[in-house]
């Protein structure tokens, strides 16, 4: 579904990718560990086109992605739920999910599609005119994926979900993750709650220091050192 | 303090406030822009001017109103071309580069405006002019009063455009959270080019209410609109559209407060101190911006 070869993005001259490549399949959960500073938000940012890469290709449905605009690729069916969730903080909760919807124009199916977020996300029916800066972390979690589901995406790229909640509001997170993932939604995930995204993925991937390191299976994991290098970002002894 | 000087004071405050109208324009077209880009345009005020002078073109032909309008719509053509060239074409993140070249913009139509009326101030129409209504014995001078209901009909407006459509959803959006903007798939070069239109029409309508409650237009007008749009964009809070029409209305009032109490020669003075002693007590303003911006 979604096939990255040999991408490259640098901030100025410092290289951030260094030449990525890995796939997010169909139907699918596939989750992309590493420690901080790997690299693994610029990727998340090249793939939905706020960043510009220096190389590589990223190609979606057998499409090029390289080159198109954010909101291309948004209507592509493609969305991110960015790190550190950024909503709006001034809108209110409805006026988030309406700016989700931005690149659609069926004002109906748009007002059903907001009732379906209410019922998934029954929290931001409480809030829905409160301004989305009042609301506590988790519930702007919950918002941020609201928002991006009004795009209606068929690939899910969420960063960090779970980074800065409590533990129930963590499980939470995962539950929906399993939910979107039964109604057919395909999902690339960054995580560092590797214990968490081990219960929801169906393929790992791990980043350190803009590479790709280790691909496999949840079943590959447990005799390999991938989580600790996950955390720790401990190199591999050659 | 006897009842006639009394009755002065408040008439002078009452025609100020009107008159602050005007400056409320200005300042929400500063802080529109600042809101949306986190850049000051200093043009703004001169290309307000400007439009209104072009609106001259049809003075002849149009009534008052509909050269008020023309004065609106030229005003975003105005807007639409200050975006392109002093910040579309610069570096953005060079804060400095698009400050200047907003500078350079403002002398240009300063320098333009003068070459092409030889200096000499133009008439510009009013409406209702001499039909006073009497609140006792205080009057209010229809004109100022018209200024003054149009400027509230363009802020109702643009209220209702910010609130209520898709431009004014990706605008405030663009404003809050530009990089989830993006994601939601809203183009920040397309908001911000509609953003310095919408300012432009509040800026054309500003700089011809200037005109029709002077009675004339002049290269004088442009440095003290500038200024005073600034001082209510900082006493309003940057970014915020209530502080700027609160923030104008005050400013209005006050400076002719000051004029009647200290002359028009030292009116300029007070204004500042006004705006300092915002500064000192109180530097985000009426209304100020959210701390934790992104």
């Amino acid at each position: 579904m979604l096939s990255i070869n040999g991408l490259a993005t640098a901030y100025g001259k410092i290289e951030a990718l260094k030449g990525v490549s890995l796939q997010a399949g169909a139907g699918q959960v596939t989750c992309l560990l590493g420690p901080n500073g790997a690299g693994k938000s610029t990727l998340m940012l090249t793939i939905a086109g706020i960043l510009k890469p220096k190389a590589g290709s990223i190609r979606f449905e057998n499409e090029e992605l390289v080159g198109k605009s954010c909101a291309d690729i948004v209507a592509r069916g493609l969305a991110l739920v960015p790190e550190n969730r950024l909503v709006f903080p001034a809108l209110t909760v409805r006026e988030n999910l309406m700016a989700g919807a931005y690149r659609r124009r069926d004002r109906a199916a748009i007002r059903d599609d907001i009732d379906k977020m209410f019922v998934r996300f029954p929290r931001l029916k409480e809030r829905i005119e409160q301004s989305a800066g009042t609301l506590s972390g988790g519930e702007q979690q919950m918002l941020a994926v609201a928002r991006a589901l009004m795009s209606r995406p068929r690939l899910l790229l969420m960063d960090e979900p779970s980074v800065g909640l409590a533990p129930l509001v963590v499980a939470e997170i995962f539950e929906i993750i399993r939910q979107l993932h039964g109604e057919g939604v395909s999902i690339f995930l960054v995580e560092q709650n590797a214990h968490m995204a081990l219960k929801v993925a169906h393929h790992f991937y791990l980043m350190e220091q803009g590479l790709v390191t280790f691909s496999g299976n949840p079943g590959e994991m447990s005799g390999d050192d991938v989580i600790q290098r996950a955390y720790l970002g401990k190199r591999r002894a050659a | 303090m006897n009842y006639n000087n009394l009755l002065d004071l408040s008439q002078s405050l009452i025609d100020g406030v009107l008159f602050g109208s005007i400056y409320a324009l200005i300042g929400i077209g500063f802080t529109l822009i600042f809101g949306v880009m986190n850049k000051i345009n200093l043009s703004y005020a001169a290309a307000s001017v400007a439009a209104a002078y072009v609106s001259l073109l049809i003075v002849q032909t149009a009534p008052p109103a509909l050269v008020y309008v023309a004065a609106a719509l030229v005003g975003g053509v105005l807007g639409a071309l200050v975006y392109l060239i002093c910040f579309h074409l610069l570096p953005l993140n060079k804060p400095l580069a698009t400050l200047m070249s907003t500078v350079g913009m403002l002398l240009l139509i300063d320098e333009a405006i003068v070459h092409i009326t030889a200096g000499m101030p133009q008439n510009y129409p009013a409406m209702f002019v001499g039909a006073n209504i009497d609140i006792g014995p205080l009057s209010l001078r229809s004109d100022l009063l018209f200024v003054f209901g149009f400027g509230c009909l363009v802020m109702i407006g643009l209220t209702l455009l910010l609130k209520r459509t898709r431009l004014g959803l990706a605008t405030r959006a663009v404003s809050q959270q530009p990089v989830a903007a993006q994601l939601c798939g809203m183009s920040i070069t397309g908001t911000n080019m509609s953003t310095f239109v919408i300012a432009g029409f509040l800026g054309g309508t500003a700089g011809a209410m200037a005109g029709a409650a002077i009675g004339v237009l002049s290269p004088l007008l442009t440095l003290p609109l500038t200024v005073k749009g600034l001082v209510v964009t900082v006493i309003g809070g940057l970014g915020s559209i209530p502080g700027a029409i609160i923030a104008g209305l005050v400013v209005g009032g006050a400076e002719n407060l000051f004029q009647y109490l200290r002359g028009v020669s030292e009116r300029d003075i007070y204004v500042m101190l006004l705006l300092f002693a915002f500064l000192v007590f109180r530097p985000g303003g009426l209304f100020p911006p959210p701390a934790g911006r992104d």
